[in-house]
């Protein structure tokens, strides 16, 4: 089997990255941004107690699918989507797709992508890459965290699209099965807009949108009880730092390419307002990537007493005031 | 934040980062991560101390090599058993040193597909000072 010509691109995010991708090669021309804004991908989350985490822990996009499911009803792309009940038929319906020449975007567990460092890779069902041939035992990848094509064993694939647990994939995959010829883009972002102002302000839950911020930034205090030890409590002060800027955010938690959606979207919907916003969401975003900076450094230097952690936690605070003042402008806006 | 503000220079760790370019738009950089370029040495330490720590309880008999693998891989119980496919109250079990032998091939083979591992690798916790040429064939 051969690989079937496809343009490879680093993405900030796997998932909108995977479907921009996907959509650039079938001659759609839509930027990542633009599809992360149009599907509401902004967000807050904090999971303070969880079965499937061993840690307390945050999430800064929406729920992993919302991206495609959410940019499909809105700009009138169908995806064909399919599960699977065994390993045997998932990977056999893989091949008949790439035989045919289709480039297909699966789901995977990303602790089994080989060829990431080791210490990239952790245990989360919801990575997607973009499978695009076959050679041998191997599957040639396009996954957007990794600066070229990759090859991924076979076997490590199989596991990878099976892996049990929460979210686990169930072997999924999609592709793009129709793209309209004329999109209007006007409503699409307006809705999204709506929609991830709704999710930022008004869902009736404490730990999701602003007042998940807030329940970070009260609740960080608490994480030495979780912690085996120093060293344990370092690491994952760190993560935030990982969170927010190495797990395919563009930058602050996603922040940085919200302002570059705004940006974007300011020009197609001609509201000059909405350039000043996208400037102050870049500034939103410098403060929380003071957070992660702030986040090494006192991991590294196990500065973490209660005073750090209150001081992160003022930090914490701080984002969430400027995101609530932020999304009830932007919502007045729309 | 500014394209020269953002720039970082770690080949071993790319990212995607998005900037505001010179004529003041905002589009992605491929940079590289801060992080790993600036404190992957500190997370190798607390790795090496958290393998040496939990290599030492097993040794010591307090827990089995599944639990030295779930903890090194930030897996809960919850989690873990959802992985093997394993009852949860079965998997607890399993964590404990005194149970381990007990645990059929199969079983073992199940749970090192879920970390990624080969038996042999579970095995040579049991031993002190053990190195890579262990010999494979010791799990039956």
């Amino acid at each position: 089997m051969s690989t079937i010509p496809y343009k490879h691109k680093m993405a900030a995010h796997c998932e909108s990255g995977a479907v921009t991708s996907l959509l650039n090669n079938a001659g759609l021309d839509i930027t990542e941004p633009l599809v992360f804004g149009i599907s509401s991908g902004i967000f807050f989350g904090y999971f303070h107690k969880m079965k499937s985490f061993a840690f307390p822990t945050f999430i800064v996009r929406n729920k992993p699918g919302s991206i495609r499911n959410n940019l499909a009803k809105r700009l009138g792309i169908k995806f064909h989507t399919e599960k699977f009940r065994t390993p045997d038929e998932g990977m056999k319906r893989l091949d008949e797709m790439l035989e045919k020449n289709i480039p297909i975007a699966v789901q995977v567990d990303f602790f089994y992508m080989d060829y990431l460092p080791e210490w990239e890779r952790v245990h989360i069902n919801v990575h997607f890459i973009v499978v695009i041939g076959k050679s041998g035992s191997k599957y040639i990848i396009s996954d957007s965290y990794f600066p070229n094509l990759v090859e991924l064993e076979s076997t490590s694939l199989r596991k990878a699209r099976f892996a049990g647990g929460s979210m686990s994939p169930k072997g999924f995959l999609f592709y793009p099965e129709y793209i309209p010829k004329d999109i209007d883009y006007r409503k699409a972002i307006l809705k999204g807009t709506k929609k991830a102002c709704f999710n930022m302000l008004k869902i009736p839950l404490p730990f999701i949108g602003i007042k998940g911020i807030r329940m970070f930034a009260k609740k960080i205090v608490e994480w030495p009880s979780f912690a085996r030890d120093t060293e344990h409590l370092s690491h994952e002060i760190m993560k935030i730092n990982i969170l927010l800027e190495d797990q395919g955010t563009g930058g602050a938690g996603f922040r940085f390419m919200y302002a570059s959606f705004l940006q974007q979207a300011s020009a197609i919907l001609d509201k000059p307002e909405w350039s000043e916003l996208s400037k102050e969401m870049m500034e939103i975003g410098d403060g929380w990537r003071e957070i992660s900076l702030f986040a090494a450094r006192i991991g590294k230097n196990r500065e973490l007493g209660p005073d750090r952690l209150k001081e992160l936690g003022t930090l914490l605070t701080g984002r969430a005031e400027v995101e609530e003042h932020f999304f009830r402008r932007l919502k007045t806006s729309i | 934040m500014k394209e020269k503000d953002g720039f970082i220079d770690c080949p071993q760790q790319q990212v995607i980062l998005y900037v505001e370019k010179e004529d003041g738009k905002y589009e992605p950089m491929q940079t590289g991560s801060y992080i790993t370029k600036n404190f992957l040495d500190d997370y190798e330490l607390k790795r090496r101390h958290l393998e040496e720590s939990l290599k030492k309880q097993v040794l010591s008999g307090e827990v089995s090599p599944i639990y030295y693998y779930m903890v090194l891989e930030d897996l809960t119980i919850s989690e873990l058993a959802a992985r093997a496919g394993i009852r949860k109250g079965k998997v607890k079990k399993h964590l404990e040193a005194t149970n381990f032998n007990a645990i059929p091939q199969e079983t073992l083979q199940v749970y090192a597909d879920v970390f990624n591992i080969t038996i042999a690798d579970m095995l040579k916790l049991l031993v002190a000072n053990a190195d890579d040429s262990v010999n494979t064939n010791t799990g039956s």
